[in-house]
């Protein structure tokens, strides 16, 4: 800083009149006449050259790269700092003076694990070094996070962190992942986690480009995530984006992606369907003379491309930061994509003496994609894929195109074209998503920090779909059909909080108290037509068509509104013993008039075991050994829809003939019964976890832990007697999670330039149902799982959901337990080499224990099937005494699975004269295998919520095998 | 420092003025205490009484309509005149419509449930109804007119029960916790004193869709015919002369009139539940769940698929005189490609719709004679648009004829056979006996949902059938269901379930 003015002021001093020019040239040009010319050599601790190893002047953005000999060059004034940096070791500062001698000769040494210690990981409201915490906090820097393909941004967390499992459930580049963190804490609501992106809550995480995440820090127990509150309970994941990089940079990254199904289900093809037909001797089996692989008709090789620039420009008392990407990521069934643009803006300026800084930034996204055609299946709610079903159904014999090049249309039921229904429709899907905030910090005495964020939230999604009046399905026609709808969410947030930071001896005492307020707003509205005249308007001028019904026309808007105060205190003596206390209040206006407010406390302790004298004996090898104990409860708000308290009317929904008038009316009716009781479910637990560090190369954390969420909500059940609606919103039961989490980082190698590291983590997590029912509200062991809507199985439920039984409980028709979809092990083994200028890494995941039924071999597998409808190749082979519908141990298959998810191999080159400073090239393989006995397209089944966990329904979008060519440049 | 404390000041009042209220704010939906404030809008409360008479389905999936649901799965297949064969993996659904044909349901099948809940839906809903009137600021008298509608309509559904489960709790006022069961006649005496009570402040004239004074004479001389099923007491002449207090209809000419989609323009239909699925009503698919996967392909424009379920029982399609015009609310014989001579084709060989059922639990795809009562458009949707027929003026004078053949006076009922007969173009056999009045009760109101109060009244009941055995005296009631048993502990099961 103080360089900069000294400089300045000599400029400006020398070049009065060149101001103007100054603006357009960069300082150092004019700096030049008092620097030396430095040479030298950087060197590993073994006496080896390091080639790209790079050197930059301290406080400029200026400096340059080691040749393939680790030589290099530099013009340096006299008195500055030489910034000497390399991957994998420990970056260097080297004073450069009139008396240094030349050429220099500069050491490098191995970076070693310990300094994880030292890290700054966000804790929520404020950051703390890694070696202060005493909850349960996992980090993941940006550079370990996913490579490849990536359509959404939580999937970059796939195989990165103990006991939070991303499930990826097929390839549809329009559908994101789920993910669990220790296991789902609802029955009833979503179990996602809460993100925070850069201290804002509850950001929809692809708001944010994965290029611009600098890291992640997952908050896993109660007393890490308590200070969220009734906003915690399924864990915190803080998203830190590329704001702080000092200096000046431009960058480029982009890559392009060539990627096919990876596999798909073995069916007859054409001549083998009539071998078998002319073996069997089956004469009443129809050949249409066509030879088709319905399978391959759709799929196709997908091109996906991705664009990323960014410049920023940060100093010490201001800074931006700007970036735009683009990606346009297809499927590898035919128009299935989705593109993105995305732009992200933030600047800072500090004043009033460096005591007040102002922060303001936007990101913004944009994305359109044709979603494959899909339909809700009558009683359950559940939205499938049209054209699963009928590709696996139709006879091979049938060709794609009849003899007047029309589709072929064949009678019969789910036997419509696969090819017709993906091409017929128009359909273009849109989404907005902001996020815009202003950050206020001003230190107010030395320690003392107050802290006001203001933010605005918005995701918008459009939708648009013309049926054609020739599309016609199962003998029916709308004569066309067009639609359109909005569906909006809006949030604005104030968060204020003061902090005060003291060390005084060896008391380190940090202290926070903040105030919070955000209101949700849902609204949207929608119409559609029926009967157009002509097919050319589509879905732009719904007025056009003749067919208008009552119902066809709707809005809705609900909002609600949550209250917080917290406050959080740390106390550490010594760097030896550590505690921390949170309590939070929150109220929503989503809690029944009984419950508005509820209180969510935390404490955790730590003890470095390894700082104490008595372990000196040790030190030489145990670098650090911390013992960390918490216990926290938290709360799931949005388990409460808003508005579910109150009794209400209804209007608009249903309608009456009215006798007197002799027309149609609206009635009111009630919708809603009242639970003035109602809550959110509250999770408690209880955690221990053990971080240590070996021989300056393992770091490893140990955690075991208990959560019990009370006051589960479900939709009880209620008698109709007492009641004007059959059920009630109620909390009642209790589920609990058990397990234990494993995490180790090596740095296996560490000499010449070779490097090789591994992550590697393992989680277990027992997931058990304890409580369903109390005095006022009883359930039974619920029938789950339901098969409605596939052939055969209509009315079949598969699963159960009852007490001292986990969700996802497979039973067969005689209530015969036959296992369940939660996996016993996550495990994820990462690996990462460097050599030289070349790179290298690998990603595998895998789940082990869990169970997937089989529901589309089950339907593949039907009596009748053969020859009208195509099978499995396996078909003639089922044993006599399985049932293709009933679900069984046969259908109940082991899904456990080892995913090869990525191989990266890297290269640097070095500088390029001034081109550009840094270049990267990499090429990723995706997918490259699994290993599994699991029967069916891919064994990653999402195996949460408790619609249909871990059933295979006929509804699988092949997942990609895919190649990525890829590269970054800076500049 | 000054400024210092101002900023420091300003955050404070910033977290101070910050909101904290936290009552919800609706946009989209009203309180029930916000509603009911003008007489339009009590009008709109009471009349969703009336849209409650199509049923529901329920958070589970469960269909509760009375039509499809209850009428075919519960009235008829249990009934000697329709049954659900199983085909392949079709319509086995658990084995319940196979076990409603043998009359061995079960205590967890799910048409009883839906049975219970689609009556206690409408009783609960009526009963919040008359709570949520009562605290508006109408005139009494308006009140306990409006009450008198309800009560009537809340008569009709505690018949349904009086029919199908006897013994239930009578529940009368929004909000009462754990009723245990009433007596048959308990019961019974309730409808009768209900209807009895409010039929004059009901409307006196015909009005269509509508709980008048005529459908409460209708509903009471159902009542009174069944007395002796329902109570063990006869009330013949009782019927008759609720029967004769039904006025201002009359049998039309074509009989297949009472069935067409705009059915309204009948002057036979007493009673109806109107359905117009261009208003968004949902659950009149009776046509659909019985004629076969393909018969699509008989009609020209864009005709729904069907669920090829539902078929008259074996022996039924035989039983109609060929003369007999009713008997064209059936579909049998060769079915034909639109425009062509070609058969419609099926898995299982061509569509001939075929009386004989070959095999009940694995029945072929054309097997069974097909429901063809209703009017069928070339363009059908899945729901269908003709109300659906409750009460109609045949239902009086076959009402009338059978109660005088009991009180022992055949001659008194020919004047109301003949009515009936001639419509069918048949005629009126010499002795009108109590065998000649059951069939006639099947070929008149075939598919129409009585016909199980009739086997029950004429004991056929409990005789063997097609595919069943001797039926039980106690299975002449249905079982209270069992959820409903685990959701209320005063209730009791009917006896010997």
């Amino acid at each position: 800083m103080k360089f900069i003015q000294q400089t300045l002021t000599k400029v400006i001093y020398r070049h009065v009149c060149l101001i103007l020019a100054l603006l357009v040239y960069s300082l150092n040009a004019y700096a030049q006449d008092s620097e030396i010319n430095v040479t030298g050599t950087v060197i590993d601790n073994e006496g080896y050259p390091l080639a790209g190893a790079s050197l930059v002047i301290e406080g400029t953005t200026r400096g340059t790269v080691t040749d393939s000999d680790g030589n290099f060059t530099l013009d340096i004034l006299p008195g500055t700092v030489l910034q000497v940096s390399f991957i994998s070791f420990e970056s260097k500062q080297v004073l450069i003076n009139e008396n240094t001698n030349l050429p220099l000769r500069i050491t490098m040494v191995h970076d070693v694990l310990t300094l994880n210690e030292t890290v700054i990981v966000a804790v929520g409201y404020g950051t703390m070094r890694r070696g202060d915490l005493t909850g349960s906090i996992a980090s993941v820097s940006g550079d370990k996070l996913r490579e490849g393909v990536i359509t959404s941004t939580e999937q970059i967390l796939q195989g990165r962190i103990a006991g939070l499992s991303v499930v990826q459930g097929g390839g549809d580049p329009t559908k994101g992942a789920s993910l669990r963190l220790r296991g789902g804490t609802s029955l009833t609501a979503s179990s996602d986690p809460l993100v925070v992106v850069d201290g804002i809550p509850g950001v929809d995480i692809n708001t944010i480009h994965p290029s611009d995440v600098v890291s992640v820090d997952v908050l896993k127990d109660a007393s890490a995530a308590a200070i969220y509150g009734s906003r915690g309970a399924n864990g915190v994941i803080i998203v830190t984006t590329n704001r702080e990089v000092k200096g000046k940079a431009v960058n480029y990254s982009g890559s392009i992606s060539i990627g096919q199904a990876a596999n798909q289900l073995d069916l007859l093809s054409a001549n083998q369907w009539r071998a078998r037909v002319r073996d069997e001797n089956i004469v009443s089996a129809v050949d249409y003379g066509g030879n088709t692989n319905w399978q391959e008709e759709l799929l196709r090789t997908s091109i996906t491309q991705s664009h990323n620039v960014a410049f920023s420009n940060i100093g010490e008392d201001s800074g931006f930061r700007a970036s735009i990407n683009y990606m346009d990521n297809q499927g590898v069934i035919e128009r299935s994509n989705l593109e993105r643009i995305g732009a992200s803006l933030s600047a800072f300026q500090k004043g009033l003496n460096n005591k007040l800084r102002l922060e303001v930034g936007l990101t913004t996204n944009y994305d359109q994609w044709h979603p494959l055609r899909s339909e809700t299946v009558a009683g359950t709610g559940n939205e499938r894929y049209t054209m699963f079903e009928r590709i696996y159904n139709l006879n091979p014999t049938v060709p794609v195109y009849d003899s007047e090049g029309k589709f072929t249309r064949v009678a019969g039921t789910l036997v419509d074209n696969p090819v017709e229904i993906n091409n017929n429709r128009s359909a273009k899907d849109k989404r907005n998503r902001l996020l815009a905030y202003a950050k206020t910090e001003l230190e107010l005495l030395p320690g003392l920090t107050s802290t006001t964020n203001l933010s605005f939230g918005l995701n918008s999604h459009k939708s648009n779909q013309y049926l054609p009046s020739y599309a016609v399905m199962g003998g029916e026609s709308e004569n066309g059909w067009a639609q359109k709808t909005l569906a909006e969410s809006t949030y604005k947030q104030i968060e204020s909080f003061v902090t005060y930071d003291h060390t005084y001896d060896v008391h380190r005492i940090n202290l926070l108290g903040g105030y919070s307020f955000l209101e949700n707003f849902y609204e949207g509205f929608g119409a559609h037509n029926r009967n157009f005249d002509s097919d050319f308007f589509k879905y732009h001028r719904l007025q056009a068509g003749q067919g208008l019904r009552s119902g066809d026309v709707y809005s809705y808007k609900s909002a609600n509104r949550l209250v917080s105060f917290f406050g959080r205190a740390n106390y550490s003596y010594d760097g030896k013993y550590m505690a921390t206390a949170t309590l939070r209040r929150d109220g929503s206006s989503r809690f029944g008039a009984n419950e508005k407010w509820g209180l969510f406390p935390s404490g955790s302790l730590a003890w470095r075991i390894s700082g104490e004298n008595f372990m000196d004996a040790t030190s030489a090898w145990l670098e650090n050994l911390k013992l960390r104990l918490g216990y926290g409860v938290t709360g799931n708000q949005d388990a409460v829809p808003s508005y579910r308290s109150l009794a209400t009317y209804d209007a608009g929904n249903i309608k009456y003939y009215d006798a007197t008038s002799q027309t149609w009316v609206f009635a009111f009716s009630p919708s809603q019964n009242a639970n003035p009781d109602l809550k959110w479910e509250s999770t408690e637990q209880i955690n221990i976890g053990l971080d240590f560090a070996l021989f300056r190369r393992v770091t490893g954390v140990v955690e075991v832990y208990q959560k019990t969420t009370k006051d589960l909500l479900y939709n009880y059940q209620v008698p109709a007697t007492q009641y004007p609606v059959d059920r009630l919103l109620a909390n009642v039961g209790e589920l609990s999670n058990k397990g234990i989490e494993l995490t180790l980082n090596a740095a296996i190698l560490r000499n010449r330039s070779l490097t090789w590291d591994v992550d590697f983590t393992l989680a277990h997590n027992q997931l058990t149902i304890e409580k369903l029912s109390n005095d006022t509200y009883q359930t039974d062991d619920v029938p789950a799982g339901n098969l409605h809507g596939l052939p055969g199985l209509s009315g079949i439920y598969s699963q159960v959901l009852k007490e001292g039984q986990t969700i996802g409980t497979f039973v067969d028709g005689t209530g015969n337990i036959l296992g369940d979809a939660q996996p016993d092990l996550n495990l994820s083994l990462n690996m990462y080499f460097s050599y030289r200028n070349f790179d290298a890494s690998l990603a595998t995941y895998g789940m082990l224990g869990q169970k997937v039924l089989n529901a589309t071999a089950m339907v593949l597998s039907g009596s009748e099937r053969f020859p009208s409808q195509n099978v499995l190749k396996n078909y003639f082979d089922l044993p006599q005494d399985v049932s293709s519908t009933e679900v069984s141990d046969y259908w109940v298959e082991d899904a456990s699975f080892l995913r090869l998810q990525s191989v990266t191999l890297g290269y640097t080159l070095p500088a390029l004269g001034d081109w550009f400073e840094r270049a990267r090239v990499y090429v990723t393989g995706e997918n490259l295998f699994v290993l599994t006995n699991y029967s069916g397209i891919d064994p990653e089944i999402n195996y949460t919520g408790l619609d249909h966990p871990g059933i295979d329904m006929l509804n699988y979008y092949p997942r990609p095998r895919a190649l990525t060519f890829g590269v970054n440049l800076t500049f | 420092m000054k400024s210092k404390i101002y900023i420091a000041g300003f955050v404070v009042l910033l977290m101070a003025v910050s909101c904290t209220n936290l009552d919800e704010t609706l946009y989209d939906t009203i309180e029930t205490k916000d509603f009911g404030k003008n007489p339009v809008e009590v009008e709109r409360m009471v009349g969703a009484a009336y849209s409650y008479l199509r049923g529901f389905q329920d958070e589970d999936g469960l269909n509760c309509f009375p039509t499809s649901e209850l009428v075919y799965f519960l009235n008829l297949t249990t009934s000697d005149e329709a049954c659900i064969p199983t085909r392949g993996s079709d319509w086995f659904d658990g084995g319940r419509y196979q076990r409603a044909q043998r009359h061995e349901w079960q205590t967890t099948d799910a048409p009883i449930l839906s049975a219970w809940k689609y009556a206690y839906h409408g009783i609960t809903r009526i009963n919040a109804i008359m709570f949520e009137v009562s605290l508006t600021e109408l005139e009494e008298s308006t009140k306990e007119t409006i009450y008198s509608e309800l009560r009537g309509l809340r008569a009709y559904y505690y018949y349904l029960l009086l029919d199908w489960f006897g013994n239930v709790p009578i529940i009368t006022e929004f909000g009462q916790e754990n009723v245990p069961n009433s007596s048959r006649l308990e019961v019974f005496d309730f409808v009768e004193s209900e209807l009895l009570d409010v039929k004059g402040d009901l409307y006196d004239g015909v009005a269509y869709g509508r709980f008048s004074q005529n459908v409460a004479h209708t509903l009471l001389a159902r009542l009174y015919v069944n007395a002796e099923v329902f109570t063990g007491t006869q009330r013949w002449q009782d019927c008759i002369d609720m029967c004769e207090r039904v006025i201002g209809y009359s049998l039309e000419p074509n009989y297949f009139t009472s069935f067409l989609t705009e059915n309204q323009v009948s002057n036979e239909i007493i009673f109806a539940i109107p359905y117009d699925h261009n208003e968004q009503t949902v659950g009149n698919f009776m046509n659909s769940m019985s004629l076969h996967y393909n018969q699509n392909q008989a009609y020209p424009g864009p005709f729904q698929w069907s669920a090829n379920g539902m078929s008259a029982q074996p022996g039924v399609y035989s039983k109609f005189d060929e003369n007999d015009v009713r008997r064209n609310a059936m579909k049998e014989g060769p079915q034909f490609i639109y425009g062509t001579s070609n058969l419609i084709q099926t898995p299982d060989g061509d569509l001939v719709y075929t009386e004989e059922i070959s095999n009940f639990e694995n029945a072929k795809q054309y097997e069974g004679v097909r429901l063809y009562k209703y009017e069928v458009r070339d363009d059908e949707q899945w729901e269908r648009d003709h109300d659906f027929v409750v009460m109609r003026y045949a239902e009086v004078l076959m009402m009338q004829a059978e109660c005088y053949v009991r009180l022992g006076y055949p001659e008194s009922a020919r004047p109301f056979i003949t009515q009936v007969r001639e419509r069918a173009g048949l005629e009126v056999p010499q002795d009108i006996t109590l065998a000649f009045l059951d069939n006639e009760y099947l070929k008149e109101f075939l598919f129409e949902g009585i016909r199980r109060n009739v086997n029950i009244r004429f004991g056929t009941w409990f005789e063997p059938w097609w595919e069943k055995g001797s039926t039980p005296q106690y299975r002449g009631i249905f079982p209270i269901p069992q959820a409903e048993l685990e959701l209320n502990p005063n209730l009791t099961q009917n006896p010997e379930y």
